[in-house]
């Protein structure tokens, strides 16, 4: 008699109680809703480099049922694995079964971070990550010419990891491009009103990587979505969206930043919340599904995330109006996971890059692979984020483009760092409104 | 063998029954025969006590049109089936040159011989979809099926392919088919070899889908074009472009002098080879070929050569990375049958005493390789 | 009966331990392929860079007595990559080199772990592609499917692995590497090549092949056509044969498929038609387009209710995705779902649905059907519900309707395989002789059955009761392997 194939769970069977804690273990529908096909394979960073089953979305999805069906624990393979895992979510899009593998790392990395202790060094390195990058002040002052730690001897995690552990601390340093004092210390204006018509009204996002590292980025969003009709709000109180204590798991922080963005942002009479950074756009259309089972903020979270858009997505649905002039040069669009896989953002970025005459819009090979920024992980994986970044310059490289585009300051700062390793650090490496804005403006392309 | 065939017990079945009966009866070493098309290709078969004459299992077994399959008994003369077939504006996509000489399905099968449109077709490893075979031990064996997509167990069939004989006799074989094409063309040039490679190329590098392509050493190069009514002259006048000036579509049957080329000539040895498409050219220009035809898409070639120029045909061919087997060749001639052994020599001996471990099928076939 | 860690220090030597994963959790990985039901967690997984790490793993296994089974990307639907307790998994993941693009002689040699995808990815530029194109293309190695030979929607009109491949290199089961085919269709002996292929990884392991490629087409011509009933759409499809046509591709889906892709990937398909066919031609453009009017008329001829032409290589693709997504997509429509795979006579195809629709009915279960029309393959996907108690019933619903297609003169598979999984019902298509004799070739690979042992053929131990949907497999029950 025959087996018949092909079932649509693993059916594990449970032999113990789950390894996870009460609070927002991973699901029992979303990790049956996996059938094991492996279609998210190829798309898997971490399986295309290594090529092991277990640093792939199929095999995490696997241990992630094991410990959920009692039959291993948190510590050891599990965690090595969700740890070594990018989040760029390339497998969500891959899935042909609907597999929400965001939202299983989503309540598995915060399992993690409570459940099982770090080695002290890697608890001390995290800690200054996190003790730097949500804050624009600490972010400015090592964007500064020097050594990182001489300007940051006042955050305590920093000054523990620099005496500790300098080459982690170097590494760190490493990534951060050079920025003029000038432009590390601007501010947007508070309002910006539309050139001619009204055709609504939005409030900008400012980031704190994004405004401090790419401020030129946010004037340029500024000035195009103004020409575009909008008058745009940048409120000057804001602060971290919380995306990269997010996506490491670091959900007690997270939600707190989540909050006062909610807090700050609902009051704006706004149609959208605008941002143009991927990952803060991606973890603020979250916060709905972060917060559902808070009763004071469930609704309010739900309503500012429906709010919340990308800069290409409102540009895209208005459709262009301000007159453009040519820019006549190869540009290739790097789609960032956060706005690609996570939102699902890929054909308005293009739609708004088409829109600028003479335009050749290149698409890169291997599009759906991150390019190893992934939020912190070029921090704390290096080696792997080195392999995925020189392949994705070499990518780049293949197409030959005059021009760089991507919507995400991680992407910009890591195909940025090995781009320069080959022989082109001539190429420009841009956001795409700053290519949109210089052809409005009628102005020379940026170099940067 | 005719020299011997007065020694011999002659077992001509007319059903599987018989054939297994007829095996399991006679003891000692036993040669498989169908229509004698090619009895002396391959190596010297040894002395044997029994010839198994497979002509005695002939005609369809069954044929639904339209499922484009038709299982035969292996003794069936390829010429009658394909007559058979017509009626229903179907064939087998097989045109090897012995087949208009009687050659049998089965004996076929088992010399692995093809003809020019093996180019897109495939040779009888890609059409035969089943196989029922007979072993020295008397087992009947069945693999495959009557449906064109079936990955069931071991395709023994591709195992029977070109065993000269030496693994089983092939009883049942069942077939895929296709549509016999509405319209065929052939556009001719005369060119020598070089050039026609140069052709070839360019032929088979565009979307023109040619059927074959062969280049003959009468000097000419013969493009062949499967069609329809409405499609084919628009095909032809394209393909007669892309060849130049000199090219013009053939009248009916230009085939036949390709067919003659592959049978060789008087008194030469006939080597069959097959190497990478772009190195043919140069593995022929080496050989002191008295004839040949070469498929410049596929690699493989039919060429003539003196006795004497075997043995060294055989090492240039596999200095070229590639393979040879002597066909016909003069009754005294003494020269290796096959070039050196592949690498997987010894999984070949162990198929062949897995399955006939006395050595009783076809003796010496794969001399000098000491399979059995 | 652990592994002797004799054995073991000898198997994880060969490759030294970048190579190896041995951790109790961390081979929990690789306990399965596609096909979850079964379950064995493998003693060692060793995961070599090169071919000539492939053989000295094989080595130290053969040396050693120690069953191996190769992997590649683990999407077989027949438990073909299933472990061996106490055994090694030899994973050909990093085995992913294009080695050679040789497009005067139209062909590539790749690595086992090449996707069959990349292939066609990295020969494009040359206007060449590779043609067997299963539906899961862009994650199942070209390793596999020289394992699996496997089709795909095109093979009606290409063929399948079998017909693409020239040559491999392999690592027989003693370790010992050798070349089985050649340069060109040519044989020195019997195709050993060819029974290698599809034999299940039974015989060896894979590790290079050279692939035949094929011109593009120089036009490509889609449809999409509804249809009122299932046999109306299976007249046309007797229809475009009996006309002589020999299209690329016919796939046809009933009214369950087309809702579960549509709603997968949102291809365009018509949400509760009956039956939807997709046809597609290709070749010299004189040809095709007039064999596409034909096929048109065919199609207006039995009550077409929709006819969509691809208007561009976007909608194509489009119309292709929304097919090649079908299986997976199915989970959308159910909680469980079997997939199953049996091949008919085509010209009894209408016959084969009627049945597997009765069956359904009177099973109380809904059957999805997407199938490849033109060569009687069927792809029947029975629905259930685990959590409502179905599971016995689909299972046996789904047992039936393959032993049915063997029944109306088919195949127990098209493309799966019989890996573990329909081991136990090969004695439904093939007399005790035939299953025998397939045995001898196997012995003559692996007189020590150390090669994937367990599948493809029945063995008592394994085929004494009908395995459920998920019991431990016998062999990680009784820990001991079934040595063949």
């Amino acid at each position: 008699m025959t087996t018949p194939a092909g079932s649509a769970d693993t059916n594990l069977p449970q032999t113990g109680p789950s390894a996870f804690d009460e609070h927002h273990p991973p699901s029992r529908e979303l990790l049956d809703d996996c059938v094991h096909c492996g279609f998210c394979l190829p798309t898997c960073p971490t399986y295309q480099l290594w090529g092991e089953e277990m640093d792939s979305p199929r095999g995490r999805i696997y241990l992630m049922d094991l410990a959920e069906k009692g039959e291993i624990g948190l510590e050891g393979p599990l965690r090595q694995h969700i740890d070594a895992c990018l989040g760029c979510m390339a497998c969500v899009t891959a899935c042909p079964s609907g597999v929400q593998y965001d939202k299983l790392l989503e309540s598995v990395r915060p399992q993690l971070e409570r459940n099982v202790p770090r080695t002290p060094s890697d608890r001390l390195f995290r800690e200054a990550i996190f003790a730097l990058f949500p804050y624009k002040r600490r972010l400015r002052a090592a964007a500064l010419p020097g050594a990182l730690y001489q300007k940051l001897a006042a955050v305590p995690a920093v000054r523990k990891l620099a005496a500790k552990l300098p080459g982690r601390l170097a590494a760190l340093e490493s990534l951060l491009p050079p920025v003029t004092v000038r432009e590390a210390f601007a501010t947007l204006p508070v309002h910006t009103s539309a050139v001619g018509d009204r055709r609504g009204r939005v409030a900008l996002l400012s980031g704190c990587v994004q405004d401090v590292f790419f401020h030129r980025v946010n004037e340029a969003t500024v000035r195009v979505l103004s020409a575009e009709g909008l008058d745009v709000l940048v409120p000057r109180d804001q602060q971290c969206c919380g995306a990269l204590e997010l996506h490491a798991g670091r959900e007690d922080p997270a939600l707190a930043r989540a909050k006062r963005t909610i807090e700050r942002f609902e009051r704006l009479d706004v149609d959208h919340v605008v941002t143009n950074v991927a990952g803060c756009g991606s973890s603020m259309k979250d916060y709905a599904h972060l917060l559902a089972d808070d009763p004071e903020w469930a609704v309010r979270a739900k309503e500012f995330s429906a709010r919340v858009r990308d800069v290409h997505e409102v540009l895209a649905e208005l459709g262009p109006r301000a007159p453009r002039s040519p820019v006549a040069a190869r540009v290739a669009y790097h789609d960032a996971c956060h706005l690609g896989h996570a939102q699902g953002v890929r054909t308005q970025p293009r739609e708004v890059l088409r829109s600028i005459p003479e335009l050749e819009l290149l698409d890169i090979p291997e599009a759906a692979l991150c390019c190893g920024s992934a939020g912190i992980y070029n921090m704390i994986m290096p080696d792997a984020a080195d392999e995925l970044g020189k392949r994705k310059a070499d990518n780049v490289r293949s197409v030959e483009p005059a021009v760089v585009v991507t919507a995400n300051p991680g992407c910009l700062l890591q195909i940025g760092k090995h781009l320069k390793d080959g022989t082109d650090g001539a190429l420009p490496l841009l956001h795409p409104v700053q290519l949109l804005d210089a052809s409005i403006r009628n102005v020379p392309v940026p170099r940067s | 063998m005719s020299d011997r065939e007065g020694t011999l017990t002659a077992l001509k079945p007319a059903s599987l029954k018989e054939a297994r009966e007829a095996v399991l009866d006679t003891a000692g070493r036993i040669s498989v025969a169908g229509a004698g098309t090619a009895a002396d290709w391959a190596g010297r078969l040894g002395p044997v006590d029994a010839v198994f004459d497979t002509t005695g299992l002939s005609g369809v077994i069954t044929h639904n049109p339209g499922d484009m399959t038709v299982s035969v008994h292996a003794g069936t003369p390829l010429r009658a089936l394909q007559e058979e077939l017509a009626k229903h504006g179907q064939h087998l996509s097989f045109d090897a040159a012995r087949v208009a000489d009687g050659a049998t399905v089965g004996g076929l099968v088992a010399t692995a011989d093809a003809g020019p449109s093996a180019l897109v077709h495939g040779t009888l490893r890609d059409l035969v979809i089943g196989a029922t075979t007979l072993l020295a031990d008397g087992a009947v064996v069945r693999s495959g099926g009557h449906v064109i997509k079936n990955v069931a167990g071991f395709d023994l069939a591709k195992l029977l392919h070109g065993s000269y004989g030496t693994l089983g006799a092939l009883v049942e074989v069942v077939l895929r088919l296709h549509p016999v094409p509405k319209a065929v063309g052939t556009v001719v040039v005369e060119c020598d070899l070089a050039e026609a490679a140069r052709l070839g190329r360019e032929v088979l590098a565009s979307q023109l889908e040619p059927t074959a392509v062969e280049w003959l050493s009468s000097g000419r190069l013969l493009v062949r074009i499967d069609s329809t009514d409405e499609a084919l002259p628009a095909r032809l006048e394209r393909l007669t472009r892309l060849l130049g000036d000199g090219a013009a579509v053939a009248e009916a049957d230009v085939w036949g002098e390709h067919a003659a080329l592959t049978r060789g000539t008087e008194g030469a040895a006939v080597l069959r080879i097959g190497v990478k498409p772009s190195v043919l050219p140069g593995v022929l220009e080496g050989l002191p070929a008295a004839a040949a035809t070469a498929g410049l898409g596929t690699g493989v070639a039919t060429v003539s050569v003196p006795g004497t120029a075997v043995a060294e045909a055989h090492a240039a061919v596999h200095a070229a990375g590639g393979t040879s087997v002597l066909r016909s060749r003069p009754a005294d001639l003494d020269a290796p049958a096959w070039g050196p052994p592949p690498s997987a020599l010894a999984v070949l001996k162990a198929v062949k005493q897995r399955f006939d471990p006395d050595g009783r099928f076809g003796p010496g076939r794969y001399d000098p390789w000491e399979i059995s | 009966m652990a592994l002797d860690p004799v054995a073991r220090a000898a198997i994880v030597a060969a490759l030294g331990p970048d190579d190896v994963v041995d951790d109790p959790v961390q081979t929990r990985a690789y306990e399965c392929d596609g096909l979850t039901g079964y379950r064995v967690r493998p003693e060692i997984v060793l995961i070599p860079r090169d071919a000539e790490a492939v053989a000295r793993a094989v080595k130290a296994c053969h040396r050693n007595g120690v069953p191996f089974v190769a992997r590649g990307a683990g999407t077989g639907l027949s438990g073909g990559a299933l472990p061996v307790a106490d055994g090694v998994v030899i994973s050909l993941a990093r085995l992913k080199r294009v080695l050679e693009v040789d497009p005067e002689n139209r062909r590539a040699v790749v690595e086992p772990g090449v996707t069959n995808l990349e292939i066609t990815a990295a020969v494009a530029a040359h206007g060449l592609y590779y043609a067997p194109d299963p539906s899961s293309q862009q994650v199942c190695t070209i390793g596999g499917n020289v394992a699996e030979n496997s089709g795909g929607a095109h093979c009606l009109k290409y063929g399948f692995t079998t017909n693409h491949v020239l040559s491999m290199e392999v690592v027989l089961p003693d370790g010992e590497l050798v070349t089985l085919g050649g340069d060109s269709p040519e044989q020195q002996g019997p195709d050993l090549r060819g029974v290698f292929l599809g034999s299940e990884g039974t015989l060896g392991i894979t590790t290079k092949i050279t692939v035949r490629l094929l011109r593009t087409p120089e036009t490509v011509r889609t449809l999409l056509a509804d249809f009122p009933s299932v046999a109306e759409a299976g007249e046309v499809v007797s229809d475009i044969v009996a006309a002589g046509i020999v299209p690329a591709a016919v796939e046809m889906m009933d009214t369950l498929a087309i809702e579960a892709a549509e709603e997968a990937v949102h291809a365009g398909y018509t949400v509760g038609v009956p039956a939807a066919l997709v046809v597609e031609l290709d070749g010299p453009i004189e040809q095709c387009d007039a064999e596409f009017t034909q096929v048109k008329e065919i199609c207006d001829a039995h009550g077409c209710t929709r006819l969509h032409i691809a208007g561009s290589p976007e909608e194509r693709a489009a119309i292709w995705r929304g097919r090649k997504a079908a299986f997976a997509a199915v989970g959308r429509i159910s909680p469980d779902y079997f997939v199953q795979d049996g091949v008919v006579p085509r010209t009894r195809l209408a016959e084969v649905l009627g049945r597997i629709a009765d069956m359904g009915d009177e099973a109380g279960l809904r059957v999805a059907n997407v199938f490849h029309a033109g060569d009687g393959n069927l792809h029947p996907l029975v629905l259930y519900s685990a959590a409502a108690g179905e599971t016995e019933r689909a299972e046996e619903l789904s047992g039936a309707i393959a032993e049915l297609c063997v029944e109306l003169g088919g195949s127990l598979s098209g493309e799966h395989g019989i890996g573990t999984d329909k081991a136990c019902s090969m004695p439904k298509m093939y007399g005790e002789e035939d299953l025998a004799v397939m045995q001898r070739v196997r012995d003559a690979f692996d007189p020590e059955g150390i090669c994937n042992p367990g599948k493809v053929l029945p063995t008592p131990r394994l085929c004494g009761e009908r395995p459920g949907k998920y019991r431990p497999h016998p062999l990680e029950e009784s820990g001991v392997i079934e040595r063949l």
